[in-house]
Parts: structure tokens; sequence; C-alpha cells
């Protein structure tokens, strides 16, 4: 299909094919992966067929003919495997990762230069294609003739005599086929190029009259007035429905420009009116902005597609059994941002399993299982996204470290002895450092941790280390958020204005008047809250950052915000709780890129600038948090007894009028929220109440476990997100938070009860949210992306 | 002018099959699966149908077959799209009522040569 | 001709100083500046430029210079673009665009506060006065951390 068409259409074709086969073949790598392990399903192997298939045809219809012949031979192994002739064996991955090199390799060629000639032939692969198709247990003979004629590249000389056997053909049009299936075999032998299937012979074969140019091309380099590379990655895919949308929203825009025009050409304009388009386009523009960041961010899983490969090759190369495990592959980032962190995150799982992890045998030797585990995880804290690789190999041997640095002449013999073990391991990210005694051909390749470091760093990010000898290393990578839009409470304290990213919080509690004197109460010196029971430690924000508070009266009221940091909750005393809002993280710039305290800032609805805290930086400058439980080894021991004695969960106990025990799971909630019961509207059967903005729908829960409603004065209320929208689940009191793992014992014939367990020795019941909520007709609508 | 449905969860191979077609002064539809080509089919009347034979969801035998159970669709041209690996797919899509087929690659006049034939 | 260069003077304190002209991005009044709490004391706060947000750094404070008695009035911003981006330097007014010729260029003299001397390039000796020449990259990047308040 080279002839017509003109250059640019062509152009367009190829960076379209670039760029759908560089896709497929990152699907293929994973699946052929999940095939190797075991598992074969229809779909799974026909997926993985696929891939190979339309690279073929594709790449023969743009004429590649290198590309199109080596797919061809993988096609081949590949429909053996998918009919189940042949095994997935580990020797027939082997030749398919191959094979997805091989391809990657041409399809680069093709990007920088137009056209796969100079592909070199890849006859060993070729040949390994061959050898695995054909192991001691293919029994079943599979058109050995059909596959291998095609195999040595005939197209060139093939194509016009192509021509004169048909590449096509009709069939018999409405005719069965059953009995007709010999004679058609017949007429349409496998080498022909189309077919109709028509009941008489077709006896006029396509001859297109310039049918010879187009073989023409498959002699020359293609695409000739292409200049410079086509760059697969400087595209993106966005769905169509987002894209539906803000075509939407730029209509919207539209109209309200030309509302503003309208009412601008009025004589007299009235504020009413005025106020009216503003504030539409107000709605409209950050509508906009929202969903044009929305189309930028990708989820992290599209760069972790190729670590299980690499950690296959490279275990296999150094004698190593390693089991990667990813968590959190949705977590979205800013295109930009995966794409400066996929060469430093490969160099750190490298020096993972080349470095850190140890050979079986060692293993075994230390009592540790011969497989070891590797762990990435990427989560959202604080308006940054966190990004942890974690192994539970040796170790870095911090003494190593600091003698190596030493004798490179990075750190005096003097200086290294102040130096802790954590700040030992951390030389490593020195320039001009490399851990390995023996320079390996894995990750000795010039880029050290250094290079990793400086890279994270150009992003706004940091890099962390922590190391325990003969358990593991964890590096931490912290990214900021820059392009994101988080959900914040704006709260106040010495008059200034901050935004605290919802993810860390947890609850608010108010206190007024008298409260403030009576239940603040100190431990020593130590300001704390008791909150359930449990004691909070306090952190006033105005003194933690030295705010110099208006000399003004003392204030009737104070929130404590409470927050988590590290897996550990502590309360974050402020003046005044504004509102919720959902804002534009920026980054801060250089000269204070050094405050832990702040992950960025933003700019608010009036133009004016506040800081967003860092709940972590904050519990870190103020000394709240837990030293001597750092949270990596805190993230092992959860898992480990995870799969010792089942999930931990968090529960919220609580109680309804003659019932004693419920309880609900902590992390489905959204928050814990008391309202007055003049506040509650009602209107028919459905009450609601004003919260956030917005109309809150509130659901009894006695009414649906058929027990007596009792109302009080002051309602207790779980709050739950659906979609966008807030539901309150009305309950009895609240007693306690816990964490505690929990086994389920089924329930009885009780509707909405998910089941009872034991919990702090007392029979409680679980309550089933979503089947409730079901059952109060609170429509749960299709998760919006 | 014709209005031609091509069928191919390859975007590439759809956006060549559709450009040449359309140059020939056709209209083109496009679907990316079997199922959205049949859903697209029982829209609006389509002269000629090519569609790939290897697709997820429903490939392109299974949406001969069901389009041939359509009464509009009885008689209407269906051509495969389809590579010299697999010539029993061939013999499969003759049974399930297509009209001819096209062996991958292809240049365009090929194409069109055998569009003129069948429409 | 090769030798003229123009710089946009300003003034801090009764001195005059100046920003090689094409580094100047733009010039305006001091919006209200949002504090941050226990940054150096030279960040005198952060501004919305447009939806971007930048760091302002008080040039008194970062050159040693006497605070301002009445601090609140009519100060200027210079946003300068630098290395590591836009930012906003605060002055007290700003002046002119002045031509220089390289030959009335000098050093700065050897009994030069050692705090000054990473900031200050050297000066013009303009008619009836001189005019200091601000090293760009190196006011906008490193804070001064030997004042304090």
């Amino acid at each position: 299909m080279s002839e017509g068409g003109g250059s640019d259409f062509q152009e367009e074709l190829v960076k379209d094919f670039l760029l759908e086969s560089a896709e497929g073949l990152e699907s293929f790598e994973r699946d052929m992966l999940a095939v190797e392990n075991g598992e074969n399903s229809p779909d799974l192997l026909n997926q993985v067929f696929r891939v190979v298939h339309t690279i073929k045809g594709t790449a023969g219809c743009l004429g590649f003919n290198r590309i199109e012949s080596i797919a061809h031979s993988g096609e081949s192994v590949l429909s053996l495997v998918r009919d189940g002739e042949l095994p997935a064996s580990k020797e027939v991955a082997d030749a398919m990762l191959r094979l997805s090199d091989a391809l990657k390799a041409m399809l680069d060629l093709i990007e920088s230069c137009g056209s796969d000639a100079e592909a070199g032939d890849f006859a060993e692969l070729r040949e390994l294609l061959e050898a695995v198709r054909d192991p001691d247990f293919a029994a079943t003979p599979v058109e050995p003739d059909s596959v291998s004629a095609a195999e040595p590249e005939p197209r060139s000389e093939a194509e016009p005599a192509a021509e004169a056997d048909g590449r096509w053909g009709l069939f018999g049009d409405e005719e069965p086929a059953a009995e007709s299936k010999e004679e058609t075999d017949t007429q349409a032998p496998a080498d022909e190029r189309w077919g109709l299937f028509d009941s008489e012979p077709e006896p006029e074969k396509p001859v297109p009259p310039s049918a010879t140019e187009s073989s023409a091309a498959n002699d020359a380099p293609e695409p000739a007035g292409r200049s410079g590379p086509v760059a697969a990655n400087s595209t993106i895919r966005v769905d169509i429905d987002l894209l539906d949308r803000l075509m939407n929203m730029v209509g919207e825009l539209v109209l309200s420009r030309n509302q503003l025009l309208q009412v601008s050409q009025k004589r007299d304009i009235s504020q009413s009116e005025v106020s009216l388009v503003s504030q539409r386009l107000n709605q409209v523009t950050s509508e906009l902005q929202q969903n044009v960041m929305k189309t930028r961010m990708q989820p992290i899983g599209t760069v972790w597609g190729k670590y299980p490969r690499i950690v296959r090759d490279l275990a296999g190369e150094l004698g190593k059994k390693v089991s990667l495990q990813t968590f959190g592959a949705d977590t979205e980032l800013d295109r930009t941002i995966i794409e400066a962190i996929k060469d430093p995150l490969t160099h750190i799982i490298r020096n993972a399993v080349d470095h850190g992890i140890e050979t079986p045998d060692t293993r075994l030797a230390v009592g540790k299982s011969e497989e070891a585990q590797l762990f990435m995880r990427a989560f959202h804290e604080g308006g940054q996204v966190n990004i942890e690789i974690i192994d539970d190999g040796a170790g870095i041997d911090g003494d190593r470290i600091r003698r190596k640095a030493i004798e490179k002449g990075l750190i005096s013999e003097k200086d290294s002895e102040l130096l802790s073990e954590r700040e030992m391991v951390s030389l490593i990210f020195l320039p001009g450092f490399s851990t390995a005694e023996k320079l390996s051909s894995i990750s000795g390749r010039g880029v050290g941790m250094d290079v990793v470091k400086t890279n994270i760093e150009k992003i706004g990010g940091s890099v962390s280390i922590d190391s325990v000898r003969g358990e593991g290393t964890t590096l931490r990578i912290k990214i900021p958020l820059t392009l994101a839009i988080v959900p914040v409470l704006v709260a106040k304290s010495a008059g200034q204005r901050f935004a605290i990213p919802q993810v860390n919080l947890v609850e608010l509690v108010r206190l007024e008047g008298e409260q403030m004197e009576s239940l603040l109460e100190k431990v020593y010196d130590s300001p704390v809250f008791r909150l359930r029971g449990n004691l909070l430690p306090l952190v006033f924000l105005s003194k933690a950052l030295k705010l110099s508070a208006p000399v003004a009266k003392q204030a009737s009221s104070i929130s404590i915000v409470v927050l988590r940091a590290e897996r550990q909750l502590f309360g974050l005393v402020v003046e005044e709780v504004c509102d919720t809002e959902e804002i534009v993280v920026k980054p801060l710039g250089h000269l204070l890129k050094g405050l832990p305290t702040y992950a960025g800032a933003t700019i608010m609805g009036d133009g004016s600038v506040a800081i967003i805290l860092d709940s972590l930086g904050i519990a870190q400058l103020a000394g709240v948090l837990n030293a001597s439980k750092p949270e990596s080894f805190a993230t092992e021991e959860e898992s480990e007894e995870a799969g010792n004695y089942g999930m931990r969960n968090s529960l919220i106990l609580f109680s309804l009028p003659g019932w004693g025990r419920l309880a609900v799971s902590l992390d489905d909630a959204e928050r814990l929220e008391e309202f007055e019961a003049d506040k509650i509207i009602r209107s028919g059967r459905q009450e609601s109440v004003l919260y956030r903005g917005g109309i809150m729908k509130l659901v009894r829960l006695a009414d649906h476990l058929r027990v007596a409603s009792e109302e009080s004065s002051q309602e207790q209320v779980i709050v739950y997100k659906i979609g966008e929208r807030f539901v309150g689940l009305v309950v009895g009191e609240i007693h306690d938070i816990i964490e505690e793992s929990v086994s389920l014992e089924p329930a009885g014939e009780q509707d909405g009860i998910l089941g009872s367990a034991v919990i702090q020795g007392e029979v409680t019941d679980l309550v089933d949210v979503p089947r409730i909520l079901k059952a109060a007709r609170i429509d749960i609508p299709q998760n919006v992306a | 002018m014709k209005t031609i449905l091509t069928v191919d969860d390859a975007s590439t191979m759809r956006k060549m099959v559709s450009f040449t077609l359309k140059s020939a002064g056709h209209q083109v539809l496009e679907a990316a699966d079997g199922a959205e080509a049949f859903a697209t089919a029982q829209t609006r009347p389509i002269d000629l149908v090519i569609a790939d034979i290897n697709m997820p969801r429903m490939n392109g035998i299974e949406l001969t077959r069901n389009l041939r159970g359509l009464p509009a669709y009885r008689s209407v041209p269906i051509v495969l799209l389809t590579t010299e690996s697999d010539p029993a797919k061939k013999n499969e899509g003759r049974a399930a009522g297509a009209t001819g087929w096209i062996t991958k690659p292809f240049s365009q006049d090929q194409l069109l040569a055998v569009v003129a034939k069948v429409l | 001709m090769d030798t003229q260069t123009q710089f946009c003077s300003f003034q801090l304190a009764d001195l005059c100083f100046g920003f090689d002209v094409q580094r100047v991005q733009e010039v305006i009044r001091s919006p209200l500046l949002a504090p941050v709490p226990l940054a150096p004391p030279a960040i005198s706060g952060l501004l919305n430029l447009r939806g971007q947000i930048l760091t302002a750094i008080d040039l008194r404070r970062q050159l040693c210079l006497p605070e301002e008695e009445d601090s609140s009035e009519g100060r200027m911003l210079m946003i300068v673009c630098c290395e590591e981006g836009q930012v906003a330097f605060l002055v007290d007014s700003v002046g002119d665009v002045i031509d220089v010729d390289e030959s009335s260029f000098e050093s700065p003299p050897e009994n030069l506060p050692a705090s000054v001397r990473p900031f200050l390039r050297g000066v013009h000796k303009l008619d009836s006065s001189l005019l200091h020449v601000l090293d760009i990259e190196a006011t906008a990047s490193a804070l001064n951390h030997e004042i304090s308040l």
C-alpha cells in the first residue's frame, strides 16, 4: 500500500503503526510472562497471538518486510501454543521475549530512519523460533509446508507471481459451505492471495493496473520524504469519552464568552447579569482545566509493565529466584513525570536484583526462602506520589559503603566516624560511587545511584534509602504531584490560610468555650487530647510554624484536625476550619524546596496564594512520631501478619438502641460527623443535611436493620463518598475505632449484616454497608474516571 | 458512492483500508472489533463489510455468521482479511457465509479491485 | 556598539542597582505577598503571577541593607528570568533603562563585606553615581544566610 495516498498519510500510518506496535509489545511481554507462569485462558493466548499477528499484517501492508517476516515466524509458534499443541515452556517464553526485543529494535530503526531494510536478518532468532516449534513433544504436524514456505521472506519475488495466482477471492454467495468445502479448497489453493467463495471457479484473476508498481516499493526504503524520528512517545492516547467531555466544555466556554460579549455591549450592565455570566465562566473554565489535566495523567502501571520482564531476565542471568509484585499500578502521574522516572526506576530494580538479593543458596543458608520477594508500590500521600521498591535481600552493609567512600576519597576517615548507619548507607548517592565489588555487566554501567538521585531531583522529587543488614532494603521515592488536583481542607491559623490535603485527614474535632480548657490536657509539657479513649498528641500549627499571631482576642473555638502520617495519628490544632476545596498543586520554587513542612502551594479562588501543608513534615518537625517504629518495618510486619493471621481491619464500633455491638470498616468510610437534630432537613421520608456545600442524604441504619429508631439531639453519622456525592449513615452511638484482625462467621438470615466476629472478646455484627445503601435506594453511579 | 464498513482491531490497518476506500469515493465507517461492527451494522444500511478475521470480542467469522442472521444482511457482501498462516480460517469464513477473502498484505489496487468486484 | 549594555536600574536604600535588561521580564507593583513560615528571612513571600506561583526575595535583606522604615508602601517587584525559572525581587523603586559602556566597569573593591561579595559583580561608573551590577544567577539561587532578624 505504498503507492498513492501522499507521503503525509503514509507518514501518519507509520506513526500509528509504531505506536500501536509499541503498545502491543508492552502488553505482549506481560501476558507472555503470565502464560509462562501457567495462565492459559484462551483469551490470554489469543491476545498474545493477536499482537504478533497484527504487527505482521500491518507491517506487510506498509512494506516493512523484515518485520513481517520475523513476526510471521513468531506467529507460527504462537498459533501452536494457542491451539494447545505446544506447551508454553520457558524456552518458548524466552524465544518470544527475544522476538519482542527484535521487533522493538526494528521499530526503533523505522522510527529513526524510516525503513527496516537495514535491520539484520536475525538468523539466530529465526533458528530459535524454528527450533522451539519442534520440541520432542510436538507430535502434531501443523502444516509445516505452508508455514516454512512463507518463511524465508519470498515477498519481493513472490509478489508478481502472487498476482497471477490472485491474492483474494470470492466464495459462493449464499451457499451452505459444508458440501462444497473440498471444491473450494481446490479452487483456492493455499497460496492464493485472495478468493471469492463462488460456486463457479473464478477465472478472472485480479490484475490491477498498477500492481507492478506496488512491488517496487518492497525494494526501496520506503517513506523518503520523512524528516526526523516520529517519536512514538510524543503522542498520548486519550479516552474518547474524556475528549468528548472536553469538546462539550469548550462549547460551553464559547457560549459563556458570547453571553459575556452580549452583556458587555449593553448600556447599563446590572450586577446580577455580570455575576451570573462570570459564575458560569468560572465553572466552565475550572472544569475544563481539570479535564485537560486529566488527559496528561497516566497510571504508573504503564511504566511498570516492563519490570517483570527485566526482573525475570536478570534473575535468570544471575541464577537468582525473584518474585516481583506490584501494588498501586493505577496510581496516576503526569506523563512527563512518568517519562522521567522510567530510567531511574529501571536502574533501582536492576540494582536490587543484582546487589540486594542473594543467590538461592545463600538465602537458604541464612534461613530465608529460596525465592526473594521484590515489591514495588505506588500511592498518593500528601500531594505527593510515593514509590517504594522493597526487597528482602541482604540489605546494605553500611560499613562497607563507608570504607568504599573513604577509599574513593569521597569522604574523610574522620568525618565518616560520625555517621549513623543510615547516613553511611546514603553515601551510595554520592557522585562517583558504585557498590559493585567487581564491575558487573548488569548495573555497573556507569550510571550509579547518584544519577538516579539527580534525575529524580530534577523533577522535584527526592530519594531515600532504608536498609537493615540481612533483612532487606527499602528505597523510597517521593515525587510532587505538580499538576494534580487534590481535595484539601482549608484551615486558618494566625490569620493565614493553609491547605491540608484530605488524603491525610482522618477527622475533625471542634472545641468551643470551656471545652478548650477542660479537654486539652498535658502529659508533662506535651499537649494531648483524648480521642475515644486514646491520647492523641497535638501540634499547634501557629507554634510549629512560629506564626506571629495577631495580638487580637482569644479565639472562641479551636479545631483539631486529626491527621495520619506514617500510619500514626496526631492532631493539628488550628483556629478555624474554613472549607474544603479542590485545588491545583503548584510546586514551591527552588528556593523553598528544602522546607519539609510544605507540599507545595496553590492559588485560591480569590487569587491569593495558600501554602499546602505536608502532614508528615509537620509531624516530624513537631516530633510527634514514634521514631522507634519506622514505617518500612511496620509494613513488612504487617504484611507478614496479614499473611499469617488474616487481614487486619480498622473498624468503627458502634451501637444502636437495642443492638449492642455493631461494626463497619473504617477504610470505606469517608469521615465521622455529628449533626444536631435541628440541622436535619426532612422532605417526605427522606432526611438530609447540608454538608460540604451540597445536600447529603441521610440513611438511618436502624430503619434498615428493623430495630426501633430513636432520634437524639446529636446524630452520629458515618459519611460515605459515592462517586462525587456524600451519603450519611446515621448510627446510634460510636464507641471506638480499633484495629484488629477479624475472622468473619457467616450471619444468619438478617439482611444487611455481613456476618459476625469476636472483637475485643465480644460478638460483634459487621454491617454490610453497600447493601444498606442499595436498600435505601442510594444509586451507586458508574465510577467516573 | 457506497457505504463500506471496515472492521479491524489494528487501527493502522483500519485507517489504511479506510483511506483507500475514501479516496475511491466511498463512504467508510470503522469499527474496532466484531461486536462494534455488529452494532454499527444495525443502525444503518451498509453496502459492503470488510473485516479482519482475528479480533477480540467478536472475530470476523462470528461477525459474518451474526450478520447473515440479520435479514438485511443476507446478501450484503462480506470480505474477510486473512493471512497465509491460517488457511483453515478461509474455509471457516466461507462456511459462515462470507463473500470473499483478501490475504494480507495487499496493495491498495488489489483492495479496490476486490471491492469493485463484489459491489 | 558591541560594548554597550542596557541595564534596568532600581533603588535599594540609597544605592543604585542594575539588572541586565534582557533578563527582566516585567516590573509590577508588589501585591500582598503570602508569607512562608519558617523560610529564610530573605524570602518575603509568594505571589500569584497570572496563575504561576513565584517566590519573592527581599533584596534589601539579601544584600544586608538596612530595613526600610516604612516598608508597607509602594515597593516594586522585578520579575527576572534565571536558570531555575522566574524569581521576583522586591526593590524600593524602579528607575530608567541605562546604557552603559563596558569601559566604565570596575570590579568590587577588596573591602566589600564577604556576605555581599557573591552577589555583586562590580559597578559601572556613571556620571553622577555608581551602578551596582548584580549576578542574577547567584542572587536568585542562593539565599544569604548571614542575615538574621
